[in-house]
């Protein structure tokens, strides 16, 4: 079926239990459907745009309310929606970091902080991560130190994950930013696996900004995020125009720089607020989605030879797992080699694994019913059954 | 044509919408718990209705 000259209709969430680390959260919700229906015209939330003429100042539909209430939600004090989390980052960095300014990042930090803190000029410095694949505060520390030594002074920011992305480990962000702050370095929160999926307060973290991503976490088309600031910090980043036209001696009222002035200007922005309240209410049951993650992960684990190469007991529905010893061995005699099982996992009506993964891969469950993990447990037992390999229990 | 009309497509499209949440829901093999079978016989009776509504508006 095709939606457009050449464009097939995407049908992967309805014939799919769709497992993709990424795309979990960012599923739509069917209010998200409808509101992207109704304004997916281009400048559609501008029908009632009035002076002061900013984005986060229209009340129909009601952009104004949903940035005050995202910002309570998140226990911050301002919020603005960016074009993804990336460009939350971008903001950030491009506020406070100059040319030759060493900035502290971990050893899983997000590519995207390493291009906005580039793009601004700086230095990346990453804390290193122990053997446990955690970033602990007493490294942060160790790392700021050395950061002076090298630079004669401390970072003059940190961007902190709170779920990697490539473990789906939860750091201490509260313990890092108390350090952070000893030394007055400003924390930038990355909570793209972390906003609108699971209870999020940014005061009791002592973070300065918290960035969210809508389309990974917050059930919201893409690109979309919003970023969260301080009221200290607001005035900072949220900075208003100030430039004249010399010949027109123009200038651009409240619009912001670090935003482009408006940023989200259509179904992306009613997408994210459509799924709002239900993203507000999943965030307090994500106990259930640890446990449906746990079905899964039980099942993985029996096969023998799987290991868990993320934190254990999970913290998240994000897990990267290790597959040399259980189904890289069927790769290497089956007829379609690594590929098999991600053709098998398409037979049970399973995607979202890397085709071609048998070694180290990554999924998340985030969002499945009970009974669709208990499907994705027994459809991995029964290829590995199916494949020769020991199952325990 | 009516605001009406506009309406009732409207109203079908989300209707259809509320069908598609639940084909995800129970991907992949679409098998409807006595809740589901419920929701989406409303949801296509809604539909019926809201057709002929739709019909009448653009045909009459």
């Amino acid at each position: 079926m095709k939606c457009g000259s050449g464009i097939e209709a995407r049908q992967v969430d309805e014939l799919f239990i769709n497992i993709d680390p990424i795309q979990a959260g960012g599923r739509l919700t069917a209010d998200a459907m409808k509101a992207v229906v109704a304004y997916g015209d281009g400048y559609s939330v501008c029908d009632n745009c009035r002076k002061p003429n900013r984005l986060d100042y229209i009340s129909k539909p009601p952009i104004a309310e949903f940035h005050k209430d995202v910002a309570k939600w998140l226990n911050m004090d301002a919020v603005r929606t960016v074009p993804g989390a990336r460009r939350g980052f971008q903001a950030v960095a491009h506020t406070y970091v100059k040319k030759g300014d060493p900035v502290l990042l971990t050893s899983l930090s997000h590519y995207t902080e390493f291009l906005a803190v580039e793009e601004a000029g700086g230095v990346a410095r990453e804390i290193p991560v122990g053997d446990n694949k955690l970033v602990t505060p007493d490294a942060a520390a160790e790392k700021i130190e050395a950061v002076k030594r090298e630079f004669g002074r401390a970072p003059v920011l940190a961007f902190i994950d709170h779920i990697d992305y490539q473990y789906g480990n939860m750091h201490d962000v509260a313990g890092i930013a108390k350090v952070a702050h000893q030394y007055d370095i400003p924390v930038a929160y990355n909570g793209a696996y972390t906003v609108g999926i699971l209870p999020v307060d940014g005061k009791a973290m002592g973070v300065d900004f918290v960035v969210g991503s809508g389309h990974k976490s917050m059930a919201a088309p893409a690109p979309s995020g919003i970023l969260a600031a301080t009221a200290e910090r607001e005035k900072e980043v949220f900075r208003t125009t100030a430039i004249v036209g010399d010949v027109t001696n123009r200038k651009f009222g409240i619009k912001e720089p670090e935003m482009m002035g408006c940023t989200l200007m259509g179904a992306t922005l009613v997408g994210m607020m459509a799924s709002f309240p239900h993203v507000k209410e999943r965030t307090k049951h994500f106990d259930r989605e640890l446990a449906n993650h746990q079905i899964v992960m039980d099942a993985l684990l029996s096969i023998v030879g799987t290991k868990c190469l993320s934190e254990y007991p999970r913290k998240h529905t994000m897990t990267r797992i290790n597959t040399i010893e259980s189904f890289d061995k069927v790769a290497e005699i089956h007829k379609k080699r690594g590929y098999y099982l991600s053709s098998a996992l398409e037979e049970h009506g399973i995607t979202g694994v890397i085709p071609g993964a048998t070694k180290v891969w990554k999924f998340n469950t985030y969002g499945t019913t009970k009974k669709q993990a208990e499907h994705l447990a027994s459809a991995f037992v029964e290829i590995a059954k199916e494949n020769g390999l020991s199952v325990k229990g | 044509m009516s605001k009406r009309a506009v309406d009732m497509t409207f109203q079908a499209i989300y209707t259809l919408t509320d069908l598609r949440a639940l084909l995800r829901e129970t991907a992949p093999t679409h098998e409807f718990d006595a809740n589901q079978k419920a929701q989406a016989e409303r949801l296509l009776e809604n539909l019926e209705r809201q057709m002929g509504s739709l019909k009448q508006e653009i045909l009459k």
